[in-house]
């Protein structure tokens, strides 16, 4: 009898793949006036950029170096930011992947720049135009290849969602009149956002137009709702069915491309642990906030039993789990300002890009010891 | 006439000094939540510069009475006081009620006061002086119900400084002797002490016993909570649970929390208990949890939520979290089941005999022991709720079931949380949860088998873990759930494979092996081994190729998985001779592909080292079997 036991245990964070594991890109943006970021005088540089994927950050005593998978210095331009994170995501996505791409960085980093181009929605066919446009119009170049080369046997179906998450609650950025929506699971259908509107789009320029259209919403319901843009975090999911017939064999796939704009990390600092700082004791006092925090803490060290946590994930993460070391491939896109002002926050968004490259998976193997083969 | 004049005049600017400070209080506490977000300070600065005022009128008013105290306020310290060390606050200088004490307690107060607000207008080292000054005016007071409080919250303030600035030694050191001085203030006097608020208020505006007490006791409570993070912080885990505990434990004892974050908190230490081999903390815990759950009140009802928004998300959060807490309490039968089948099993994974003899007769000494342990636990419980959480706690053991009829007992508890649970997290909704949830169900039910000793029984049991598991892992989407869906297949796989062997158990007891019995086992096998195979499939790439490096996270799984397809076909029973052949073959074929992955991957070997050294043997000795069958059956055509 064998009783050698062997279960895999599910974590906090699900499977990825070596070659799927988080992919980091980070990005200095140039230093230019008028930001706010740098003093005027002030043209000290906190870091540079030391080889194509070293970064070293001027600190005190010493000197830091990070590394990742890609450091664009200043003068990147925006078609190879394109090639390097968009472009194998996309033709993957045509493959029936999930794919997602994350923009992280302070307010000012140059997020926007990367993601949508230089002053948003006229650009379209700008040469500084970004990863989003250029990814619309990548899509649709392959599917349209597709088709061809398939004679029409291959169609493709794409349809997209763009919502908000702001204080843990969502928001239907193509429909700015519903309330706030709700996270499901489905066994067919893995995480959605119940009720969330679709729209189907044929084309890059269609899918521009969707996207600009939530882009306003966004920014009306954050003047006219008191919502911070800043504080919340944008999701624009493209879902793409293929559907390929042959010899009256009908073969549908479908796949996911998530386009993120996270929260400025400068606002991140609320939510994420702020090392040794302890949590006061809220006014109304009988709340103490963080002490399931703290226990959750000294739970989440005693490795190897089965335990139940009460705490439920964030909604970005619960809804992108797949991204977060789930079944997809995944680019974050860390955006630093090279001024000496911003040094705290380029290190905190570096240290931030540095922890996500080890979100992986831990499956992980339990073992009876007292086991034997016989 | 002159002590009367005095008293006049010194009544008249008291009522002014006692207006300041009740329209400083309401400024930072109430007017401050409106300041609008482009001045967040406005009503802070304008409480401080109140302070200020008081401070100076009341350095004014005992000019003369008490010179000396005056002095001494006056100047900077040379040394400032550093808690952590041997010094507690007690016995030193003058008494804490004369009035030379009384005028620092005041002035310290101010000083107190002053400190906070510079902390939360972000002045953090105006705040710290403002709050050191304080500890200066005090440190020449012994301790008395009127500056007590004072004592311990100015020490709050300064730990959660020092943490702030990264230096956890330094607000451990305060945090520590702010604990010290409420032990022994209690021990040494206890009578409820005068609130901070209470040195500007008129006589007869002083607070009632009771509300005194509450403040005072919340005020530790707090220095608790902070010790808690502060031991968290500083990885001392065992330290930081405990507090968290008295934390849990002093809110129910004043009444001062919220029934639901209460339950939760209580429900995710008695996971930390658990995972420490606690079992009786953790019950307790959650218990407690149960009981205080359900203060929430009722779950309003479905149509009720449909009313209302409001019921709505009462109904959800009610339903929720006393769902989280069944959870908890699944897990805390199946660690006492798993743990008490390590503890009794032999090096073949069954019970052994011995052991249960042992023991049984350890736990009767325990039994003695309990009683003297039982007292120094930390309880929970007011006096209301007391009962309830004993009530409960009773219903289910806290110690290693040693015989099936107990292990049944803890497995009977665990299946009623699991069907509680899976009420709220049912599956369409929360699919990953229903299956968590299925998968602890599963998981007692494997605990239970090893005390069940008919294994015609055992078997069922274990064909009631792939009744419940296998058409999930059919309609589970892998694009979305691949670990699951991994999970599930190795666990299905295993539980055809241990069936397997208990049929054959079974089998060999009896002289022959009927048509019935064979036809059962094959099936068994094979359903193993399409297990297997599904799990070892999701391995490989989309376009079906096998990955020249297994992965960290599978490489154990895929290579067991391989070794048991490998043992699963050599064990397929078979007239046929042809048949048996490709069996072996197939057979061989798996042992070599452990053999050789590790060959090339020797930083393989190490993971599965009994089963490369089994398929190693195998490798060689098959080959043997197989030609002296191929001879066979060539003779025999």
């Amino acid at each position: 009898k064998d009783s050698v036991d062997c279960s895999m245990q599910h974590q906090q964070i699900t499977h990825s793949g070596d070659s799927d594991s988080i992919k980091v890109f980070v990005r200095v943006r140039p230093l230019t006036q008028g930001t706010g970021l740098t003093t005027d005088g002030d043209q000290g540089l906190c870091l540079s950029v030391t080889s194509p994927n070293t970064i070293r950050l001027h600190s005190k005593p010493e000197p830091r170096t990070f590394t990742y998978d890609h450091v664009a210095d200043m003068d990147i331009t925006q078609d190879s930011v394109f090639s390097s994170v968009a472009k194998n995501i996309v033709e993957s996505c045509i493959n029936g992947y999930n794919g997602t791409i994350f923009a992280y960085g302070q307010t000012g980093s140059g997020k926007t720049f990367t993601m949508l181009g230089p002053s948003d929605f006229d650009n379209f066919t700008d040469d500084q135009r970004g990863v989003i446009p250029r990814s619309f119009e990548y899509l649709f170049f392959l599917i349209n290849r597709e088709v061809e080369r398939s004679e029409n046997a291959k169609s493709f179906l794409c349809k997209c969602s763009f919502i908000e998450i702001y204080n843990e609650q969502i928001y239907d950025l193509l429909d700015s009149a519903s309330a706030s929506l709700f996270l499901r699971e489905n066994i067919k259908k893995g995480v959605f956002v119940e009720g969330a509107v679709e729209k189907f789009v044929t084309s890059a320029a269609e899918a521009y137009q969707v996207l600009s259209m939530g882009w306003h919403n966004r920014r009306v319901a954050s003047t006219s709702m008191n919502r911070e843009s800043s504080r919340s975090h944008a999701v624009f999911t493209m879902t793409l069915e293929s559907k390929e017939t042959a010899k009256e064999v009908v073969n549908i796939r479908t796949s996911q491309l998530n386009l993120v704009d996270l929260a400025g990390s400068e606002r991140q600092r609320d939510t994420h642990t702020e090392g040794s700082r302890l949590k006061e004791a809220s006014s109304i006092n009988r709340s103490l906030m963080c002490l399931g925090q703290v226990i959750m803490a000294l739970v989440d060290v005693s490795n190897g039993k089965s335990r139940h946590i009460c705490y439920r994930d964030s909604k970005l993460t619960f809804l992108l789990r797949d991204s977060l070391g789930g079944n997809a491939k995944t680019y974050i896109i860390a955006n630093v300002h090279p001024g000496s002002k911003c040094f705290g926050e380029t290190l905190s968004t570096l240290q931030f890009a540095q922890r996500a490259k080890l979100i992986k998976n831990k499956a992980m193997i339990n073992e009876d010891t007292q086991g034997n083969v016989r | 006439t002159e002590i009367t004049n005095m008293a006049s005049t010194y009544s008249h600017e008291w009522r002014a000094v006692c207006d300041k400070f009740n329209n400083a209080q309401d400024l930072s506490e109430v007017e401050s939540r409106k300041d609008p977000e482009n001045d967040p300070f406005r009503s802070k600065y304008k409480a401080r510069e109140l302070l200020r005022e008081i401070y100076c009128s009341l350095k004014n008013f005992d000019v003369g009475e008490n010179e000396s105290v005056n002095d001494e306020a006056d100047q900077r310290p040379t040394e400032q006081p550093v808690d952590g060390g041997m010094e507690d606050g007690f016995g030193r200088g003058h008494c804490g009620d004369s009035p030379a004490g009384s005028r620092a307690a005041k002035l310290g107060a101010v000083e107190y006061y002053l400190g906070v607000n510079h902390v939360e207008t972000e002045e953090l080292s105006a705040g710290e002086e403002h709050l050191m000054n304080c500890m200066t005016l005090l440190e020449k007071c012994s301790i008395s119900p009127e500056n007590v409080s004072l004592f311990i919250q100015v020490r709050n303030q300064l730990g959660i400084l020092w943490a702030g600035r990264d230096e956890i030694e330094k607000a451990q050191g305060f945090l520590e002797t702010a604990e010290a001085m409420y032990i022994r203030y209690m021990k040494e006097d206890g009578q409820p002490p005068m609130d901070l608020t209470e040195f500007f208020v008129a006589e007869e505006e002083a607070l009632p016993q009771q509300e005194r007490t509450k403040r005072f006791e919340m005020a530790y409570t707090h220095t608790l909570y902070y010790l808690a993070q502060v031991y968290k912080n500083l990885e001392q885990y065992e330290k930081a649970g405990g507090y968290c505990h008295s934390t849990l434990q002093r809110q129910l004892k004043f009444n001062q929390f919220i029934p639901l974050e209460w339950a939760i908190n209580a429900a995710t230490l008695s996971q930390y208990y658990i995972t420490k081999t606690l079992y009786m903390e953790g019950r307790h815990c959650l218990s407690a949890a149960s009981v205080i759950a359900d203060l929430a009140g009722e779950v309003p009802s479905e149509a009720a939520a449909q009313e209302s928004e409001a019921e709505a998300e009462k109904r959800d959060q009610l339903r929720q979290k006393r769902a989280e807490i069944a959870r908890c309490w699944i897990k805390y039968c199946l660690n006492l089941l798993q743990d008490a089948k390590k503890l009794l099993e032999d090096n073949i994974g069954e019970l052994d005999m011995d052991r249960q003899a042992e023991l049984r007769a350890t736990r009767l000494q325990e039994e003695e022991e309990k009683e003297r342990g039982r007292k120094s636990a930390v309880l929970f419980g007011s006096s209301d709720t007391f009962d309830s959480i004993c009530g409960l706690e009773e219903k289910v053991s806290c110690v290693f079931p040693v015989d099936f009829e107990e292990a049944r007992a803890i497995f009977l508890v665990g299946q009623t949380y699991v069907n509680q649970a899976k009420e709220y997290f049912e599956m369409d909704g929360h699919v990953t949860d229903h299956i968590e949830i299925l998968q602890d169900h599963s998981a007692l039910f494997k605990a239970l088998a090893f005390f069940e000793e008919d294994l015609e029984r055992r078997c069922k049991m274990h064909k009631r873990r792939v009744d419940m598991m296998e058409p999930i892992c059919k309609d589970l989407n892998a694009q979305y759930y691949l670990l699951v869906c991994r999970q599930l297949q190795f666990e299905l796989a295993e539980t055809y494979y241990e069936m397997m062997d208990l049929k054959l158990a079974v089998a060999n007891k009896q002289d022959d092996l009927d048509a019935h019995t064979v036809k059962k086992f094959n099936h068994l096998c094979s359903s193993s081994t399409k297990f297997y195979q599904m799990f070892l499939d999701s391995v490989r790439s989309p376009e079906g190729k096998w990955p020249d490096k297994l992965e960290d996270e599978v490489l154990r799984p895929a290579l067991v998985a391989k070794f048991r397809v490998a043992r699963l076909h050599s064990r397929l029973i078979s007239s046929s001779k042809t048949v048996q052949l490709e069996n072996l073959n197939r057979a061989l074929e798996c042992y070599n592909f452990v053999v050789q992955y590790c060959k090339d991957n020797p930083e393989a070997k190490s993971a599965i080292e009994t089963e490369l050294e089994l398929s190693e043997e195998m490798v060689s000795l098959l080959p043997l079997k197989i030609n002296r069958l191929q001879a066979n059956l060539a003779s025999s055509n």
